[in-house]
């Protein structure tokens, strides 16, 4: 009741609309709570734990044929550090044996031959490191002077190209350009902030998030950045769009229903339905090749661990 | 179990655990003073303060001071949500502590001076300019001075892996300034394992790992120690490691740095993280009677910055930083610590103030991000005397300036002052505040 006399006299310039979406959204997660939601809120099996240390852990990718993840760890109070996770035997150790800088936000193409990920080369300066798993170092596309960086590098199936989000005059949007930087071409042109942008596995679209109409929201584009279609519609943070690996399904986060949860709907934006169901952050979803799992990072128990999360189809 | 090196250690659950605790010698002249100016010349209504430090700044409009009628180049990307104070809406980053604003009062119309990271964090932390020097003690050295140290335990800890920094230079009003070194923070660090570590002195590196309980082998390694200091030169080093030693050997102040006896949930309850598990260490000092816990997010400001912790300084990546990683944190942590100090009523005595040196651009920056903004920034301001679930005072419509007179880092410190017993007449025989005044709506 209290809650709701503070939506009766919110300050103006809220508008009812979204403080009724708000409510409405929270009574929604409350009748999940008891079991009365009907089937598009059904939640999966309980997530499998990968690792279990409890560090704080971000944006898990899977390579080689979903043998293993890599992932970034925060490994210290300084240093966020690409480590790869085989799953065959848990093993877990740093994917360059020699990281003194940061490195984060690491993309691999679906062949799994080429791996991008971002480098911290002074302060905040970031630049994209491309590098093919057999004959090392691509490329790297470096930072303008002072205060710059870039970000959520995607890879092309055919690793063609890379995608990536660039700020320039206070609007943050996607590129692409080839793995060495040459021939870089501005996919969109919107106020706002664009990330996160990945491929289709037929490498037609990019699906990508932005704020241009107000908050996060998804999106999909032709990979030359035509078309631009919007796919949800939530007055909260839609982020961090995957492609399934048949192209068919598009696994996101969401904050739809009053805390990080992950979700999967259709690649045209319908039948959006809730994967993961917990009190706790579950953030940062990636596609098994497999297309029936997903790996997230969740914060249960106050922990940053890998979990693997099915998929219903 | 609490021990002196690095070696095992069992939790009182059983689990071995990792236990590095090292004793350093920057404990502060101030652990063998008396109890100072220790008498309360008015009702103490604040027996502990908590000041939480986010160094760097948050924006705030990002957090709690949201424009979502702002034009998009200033409103940023993140739905609002209504906090439990009528009209009061938060960003959708920060939902637990917007659920709980019932539990505290907001400020929306700070100001401060200076505009740069060291200058900025001095005011913030004195009140007053870093020149001229000596500079002018932090608000924790006042009450510290004031209050006294209780028992063993010293009585102004600053909870980071070092004095708090930007780049290579420390905030100069880390400490006692003008009360002298002996009213420094004692300085404890602690992992998001819940490790402790005094960092400032690593005095004792000679120790080989022993446990704390075989006195005569600490003492004779402390002898030691102190021969080779004393020959360098180092003169208060024997009052330092004595005042230590007696920290150390004391039960009640040992258990203060236990996180292992809080139970698993309370622990995770917390996050394990560093800021996560430093917010239980300051309970539990407040538990123990610490007169005032400075608990800072970071030691440094910098976002990204190769060697230096994350802090809150987002002139790249100001809204994926606030949504990956210092939101979250934040809102577990800090929402965490309020629901435990009303849970083992403490809540009543212990002052929290959380916030950063200065709030950062309302206009999103060419880099999509936001500067420096000294002209308008919050606090949150909780227990201890504080009347909960106001909102003093608002910012204009783009959250620019405040609409109206601005409060200043002098009258924050003044307010503390106040609510942990200081009057204006105790204030004025240290000779600190000078000029301050109290925030009088938030009593």
């Amino acid at each position: 009741m209290r809650c709701f006399n503070s939506l009766l006299t919110s300050k103006p310039g809220i508008s009812p609309a979204l403080v009724f979406r708000w409510v409405a959204n929270r009574f929604s997660l409350a009748l999940w709570c008891v079991g009365l939601a009907g089937a598009l809120t059904a939640p999966a099996a309980e997530p499998e734990p990968l690792t279990r240390d409890g560090r704080l852990k971000f944006s898990p990718v899977f390579r080689d044929g979903g043998r293993e993840v890599v992932f970034v760890e925060l490994v210290n109070p300084s240093l966020y550090q690409i480590r790869r996770l085989v799953l065959a035997d848990g093993s877990d150790r740093p994917l360059h044996t020699v990281s003194p800088t940061s490195e984060f936000e690491p993309a691999s193409s679906a062949d799994g031959e080429c791996y991008a990920f971002l480098k911290t080369r002074g302060a905040l300066s970031v630049s994209i490191v491309v590098r093919n798993t057999q004959e090392g170092e691509l490329g790297e596309i470096l930072p303008a002077e002072g205060f710059c960086g870039y970000r959520a590098p995607a890879l092309a199936p055919d690793h063609s190209r890379l995608a990536f989000a660039y700020a320039e005059q206070g609007k943050q949007q996607i590129y692409s350009a080839r793995l060495n930087g040459d021939d870089r071409k501005q996919l969109t042109d919107a106020r706002g902030i664009s990330n996160w942008p990945a491929y289709s596995p037929d490498g037609r679209s990019i699906v990508f998030g932005s704020s241009r109409d107000g908050d996060f929201e998804i999106y999909r584009m032709n990979a030359d950045g035509t078309e631009v279609r919007r796919l949800t519609e939530s007055p909260f943070q839609d982020i961090r769009p995957r492609f399934s690996p048949d192209g068919k399904r598009i696994a996101f986060t969401s904050h739809r229903d009053g805390n990080a949860e992950i979700y999967v709907m259709q690649a045209d934006g319908s039948a959006a339905r809730r994967v993961t169901q917990s009190f706790d952050r579950d953030d940062y979803p990636d596609w098994h090749p497999d297309g029936q799992r997903l790996v997230i990072v969740s914060e249960r128990g106050g922990k940053h661990d890998l979990y693997l999360v099915n998929v219903p189809r | 179990m609490l021990d002196v090196g690095a070696f095992r250690a069992h939790t009182c659950g059983g689990v071995s655990r990792r236990s590095f605790l090292r004793l350093a010698g920057s404990v502060p002249l101030a652990l063998g003073l008396s109890g100072g100016a220790a008498r309360a010349s008015q009702a103490v209504k604040a027996k502990s303060v908590i000041f939480v430090f986010l160094w760097g700044a948050p924006s705030h409009l990002d957090t709690c001071d949201p424009k979502p009628d702002a034009p998009s180049e200033y409103r940023g990307p993140f739905g609002v949500i209504p906090t439990r104070t009528p009209g009061v809406f938060f960003t959708e980053l920060l939902p637990r502590i917007a659920s709980r604003s019932d539990r505290f009062s907001l400020v929306r119309t700070h100001v401060t001076t200076a505009p740069g990271h060291p200058d900025a964090g001095t005011v913030a932390l004195t009140g007053f300019a870093e020149t001229p020097v000596p500079v002018k003690p932090n608000f924790g050295s006042i009450v510290g001075k004031f209050r006294g140290e209780p028992g063993a335990l010293p009585p102004f800890f600053s909870i980071a892996r070092g004095v708090v920094m930007d780049g290579g230079r420390r905030i100069e009003g880390y400490g006692g300034g003008t009360l002298s070194q002996a009213y420094d923070p004692f300085l404890v660090g602690c992992s998001e394992t819940g490790e402790v570590e005094f960092p400032a002195l690593h005095l004792l590196d000679e120790l080989s790992p022993l446990r704390i309980q075989d006195r005569r082998r600490l003492l004779a390694q402390l002898d030691t120690a102190r021969r080779r200091v004393e020959q360098g030169g180092r003169g208060a080093w024997t009052r330092n490691v004595q005042s230590a030693y007696d920290l150390l050997l004391d039960p009640a102040a040992r258990q203060a740095f236990d996180l292992t006896r809080e139970s698993e949930a309370t622990r995770a309850r917390y996050g394990y993280t560093t800021f996560g598990q430093s917010s239980l260490l300051a309970r539990r000092l407040v538990e123990a009677g610490v007169p005032y816990v400075q608990l800072n997010y970071s030691r440094h400001v910098e976002a990204l910055n190769p060697g230096f912790e994350f802090g809150w300084d987002t002139h790249i990546y100001n809204f994926e930083l606030l949504q990956d990683q210092l939101c979250p944190i934040l809102d577990r942590a800090f929402s965490s610590l309020l629901d435990d100090l009303y849970e083992r009523g403490l809540i009543d005595d212990t002052l929290v103030v959380m916030m950063g040196e200065f709030g950062r651009t309302p206009k999103i920056s060419p880099r999509a991000a936001r500067d420096h903004w000294p002209a308008c920034y919050f606090s949150i301001w909780a227990g201890g005397g504080v009347q909960p679930g106001r909102v003093i005072g608002s910012s204009d419509k783009l959250g620019q300036h405040p609409r109206g007179e601005g409060i200043s880092p002098l009258m924050v410190g003044t307010t503390i002052a106040q609510l942990a017993g200081m009057d204006t007449q105790a204030r004025a025989e240290m000779n600190v505040l000078g000029g301050g005044k109290v925030i009088d709506a938030l009593l």
